[in-house]
């Protein structure tokens, strides 16, 4: 991107929604019927949008080390959230605490995400989710379809707090047309 | 064996709409799908499926007209389409109908995918 196209993007820039706590799947779907509204005037990204945020904030619903116990039962994720709209994109950042050992497992997954292209991503997405062992653990293809649904690259960061865990950061990036 | 019949609520958009019809074999899931444990939310509607090939071994037609599910509603999808498959291949009479909106690409994508993984033939017909 040219200095001038990168102030342009920059001078655009606003944030749509931020959001640090508990991820609800009420507040998630609240958050999702906003997400709509904010982008209904542009129909190719508004839908890839709205399925990213979906799957991306679920992975910190379900994933996070950091949780809330509900009724002994059931495990809330906490994270962070944060939606930007630029002057021809929108970013969607997920962030959440992850141990030190699965940090590593993730590092190498987004590597791998983004150095497949479409055709090999789809492929990887059918083997994952054919192989994938089910029932509570989902398809584990969320990373994957957040890249194909975006046609962009990841970009993600591992901050370590201590001996035990990280912050993970993901942020995809959705064109408006 | 009983029906199914669950209706949408605006309260839970991330439940889908269903209605399996024992009498006719028509098996519709439609609206959203993406609540937390898929797998509770699916695994009697698969079973339902298994009793009725089981019991009933007739026409089973499943009618698919989600404008979104996510990627753990997928996997159970999936689950379902490797049922009615397998009672098509030992001589069931079985027709997977997915309505898609001609603005959405990805999810004509993802039936593709479907049918590669699954091996079941899907029709696909625009939402009217």
């Amino acid at each position: 991107m040219t200095d001038q196209a990168t102030i342009n993007q920059d001078l655009f820039k606003r944030t749509l929604l931020s959001y640090r706590g508990p991820f609800y799947i009420e507040l998630i779907s609240v958050f999702g019927t906003n997400i709509k509204e904010f982008t209904k005037e542009y129909n190719n990204s508004r839908r890839k949008l709205f399925r990213i945020f979906i799957e991306l904030s679920q992975n910190v619903s379900y994933y996070s080390e950091h949780f809330h116990m509900v009724n002994n039962i059931q495990r809330i994720g906490l994270g962070e959230l944060v939606l930007k709209e630029y002057e021809t994109f929108f970013t969607f950042t997920t962030s959440n605490k992850v141990k030190n050992s699965d940090a590593n497992i993730l590092f190498e997954r987004c590597k791998i995400v983004n150095q497949s292209d479409q055709l090999e991503l789809r492929h990887l997405k059918r083997e994952q989710r054919m192989n994938s062992p089910g029932e509570k653990f989902g398809a584990r293809i969320g990373l994957i379809q957040a890249v194909m649904l975006s046609k962009n690259k990841l970009k993600y960061k591992i901050e370590k707090i201590d001996d035990k865990f990280s912050i993970f950061s993901i942020t995809v990036k959705i064109d408006k047309n | 064996m009983e029906n199914i019949t669950l209706t949408s609520s605006p309260e839970t958009p991330y439940f889908p709409e269903v209605n399996f019809d024992i009498e006719s074999g028509k098996c519709e899931i439609s609206g959203e799908s993406y609540m937390e444990e898929t797998y509770k939310f699916y695994l009697p509607l698969i079973t339902w499926i298994k009793q009725y090939i089981e019991t009933k071994n007739q026409k089973i037609e499943l009618i698919i007209k989600l404008i979104y599910l996510n990627t753990s509603s997928t996997k159970c999808i999936l689950d379902m389409l490797e049922v009615l498959k397998d009672y098509q291949d030992k001589g069931g009479d079985v027709k997977v109908i997915w309505y898609y909106d001609i603005d959405d690409p990805d999810m004509v994508d993802e039936v593709e995918d479907f049918e590669v993984e699954s091996g079941m033939k899907i029709e696909l017909r625009e939402f009217e």
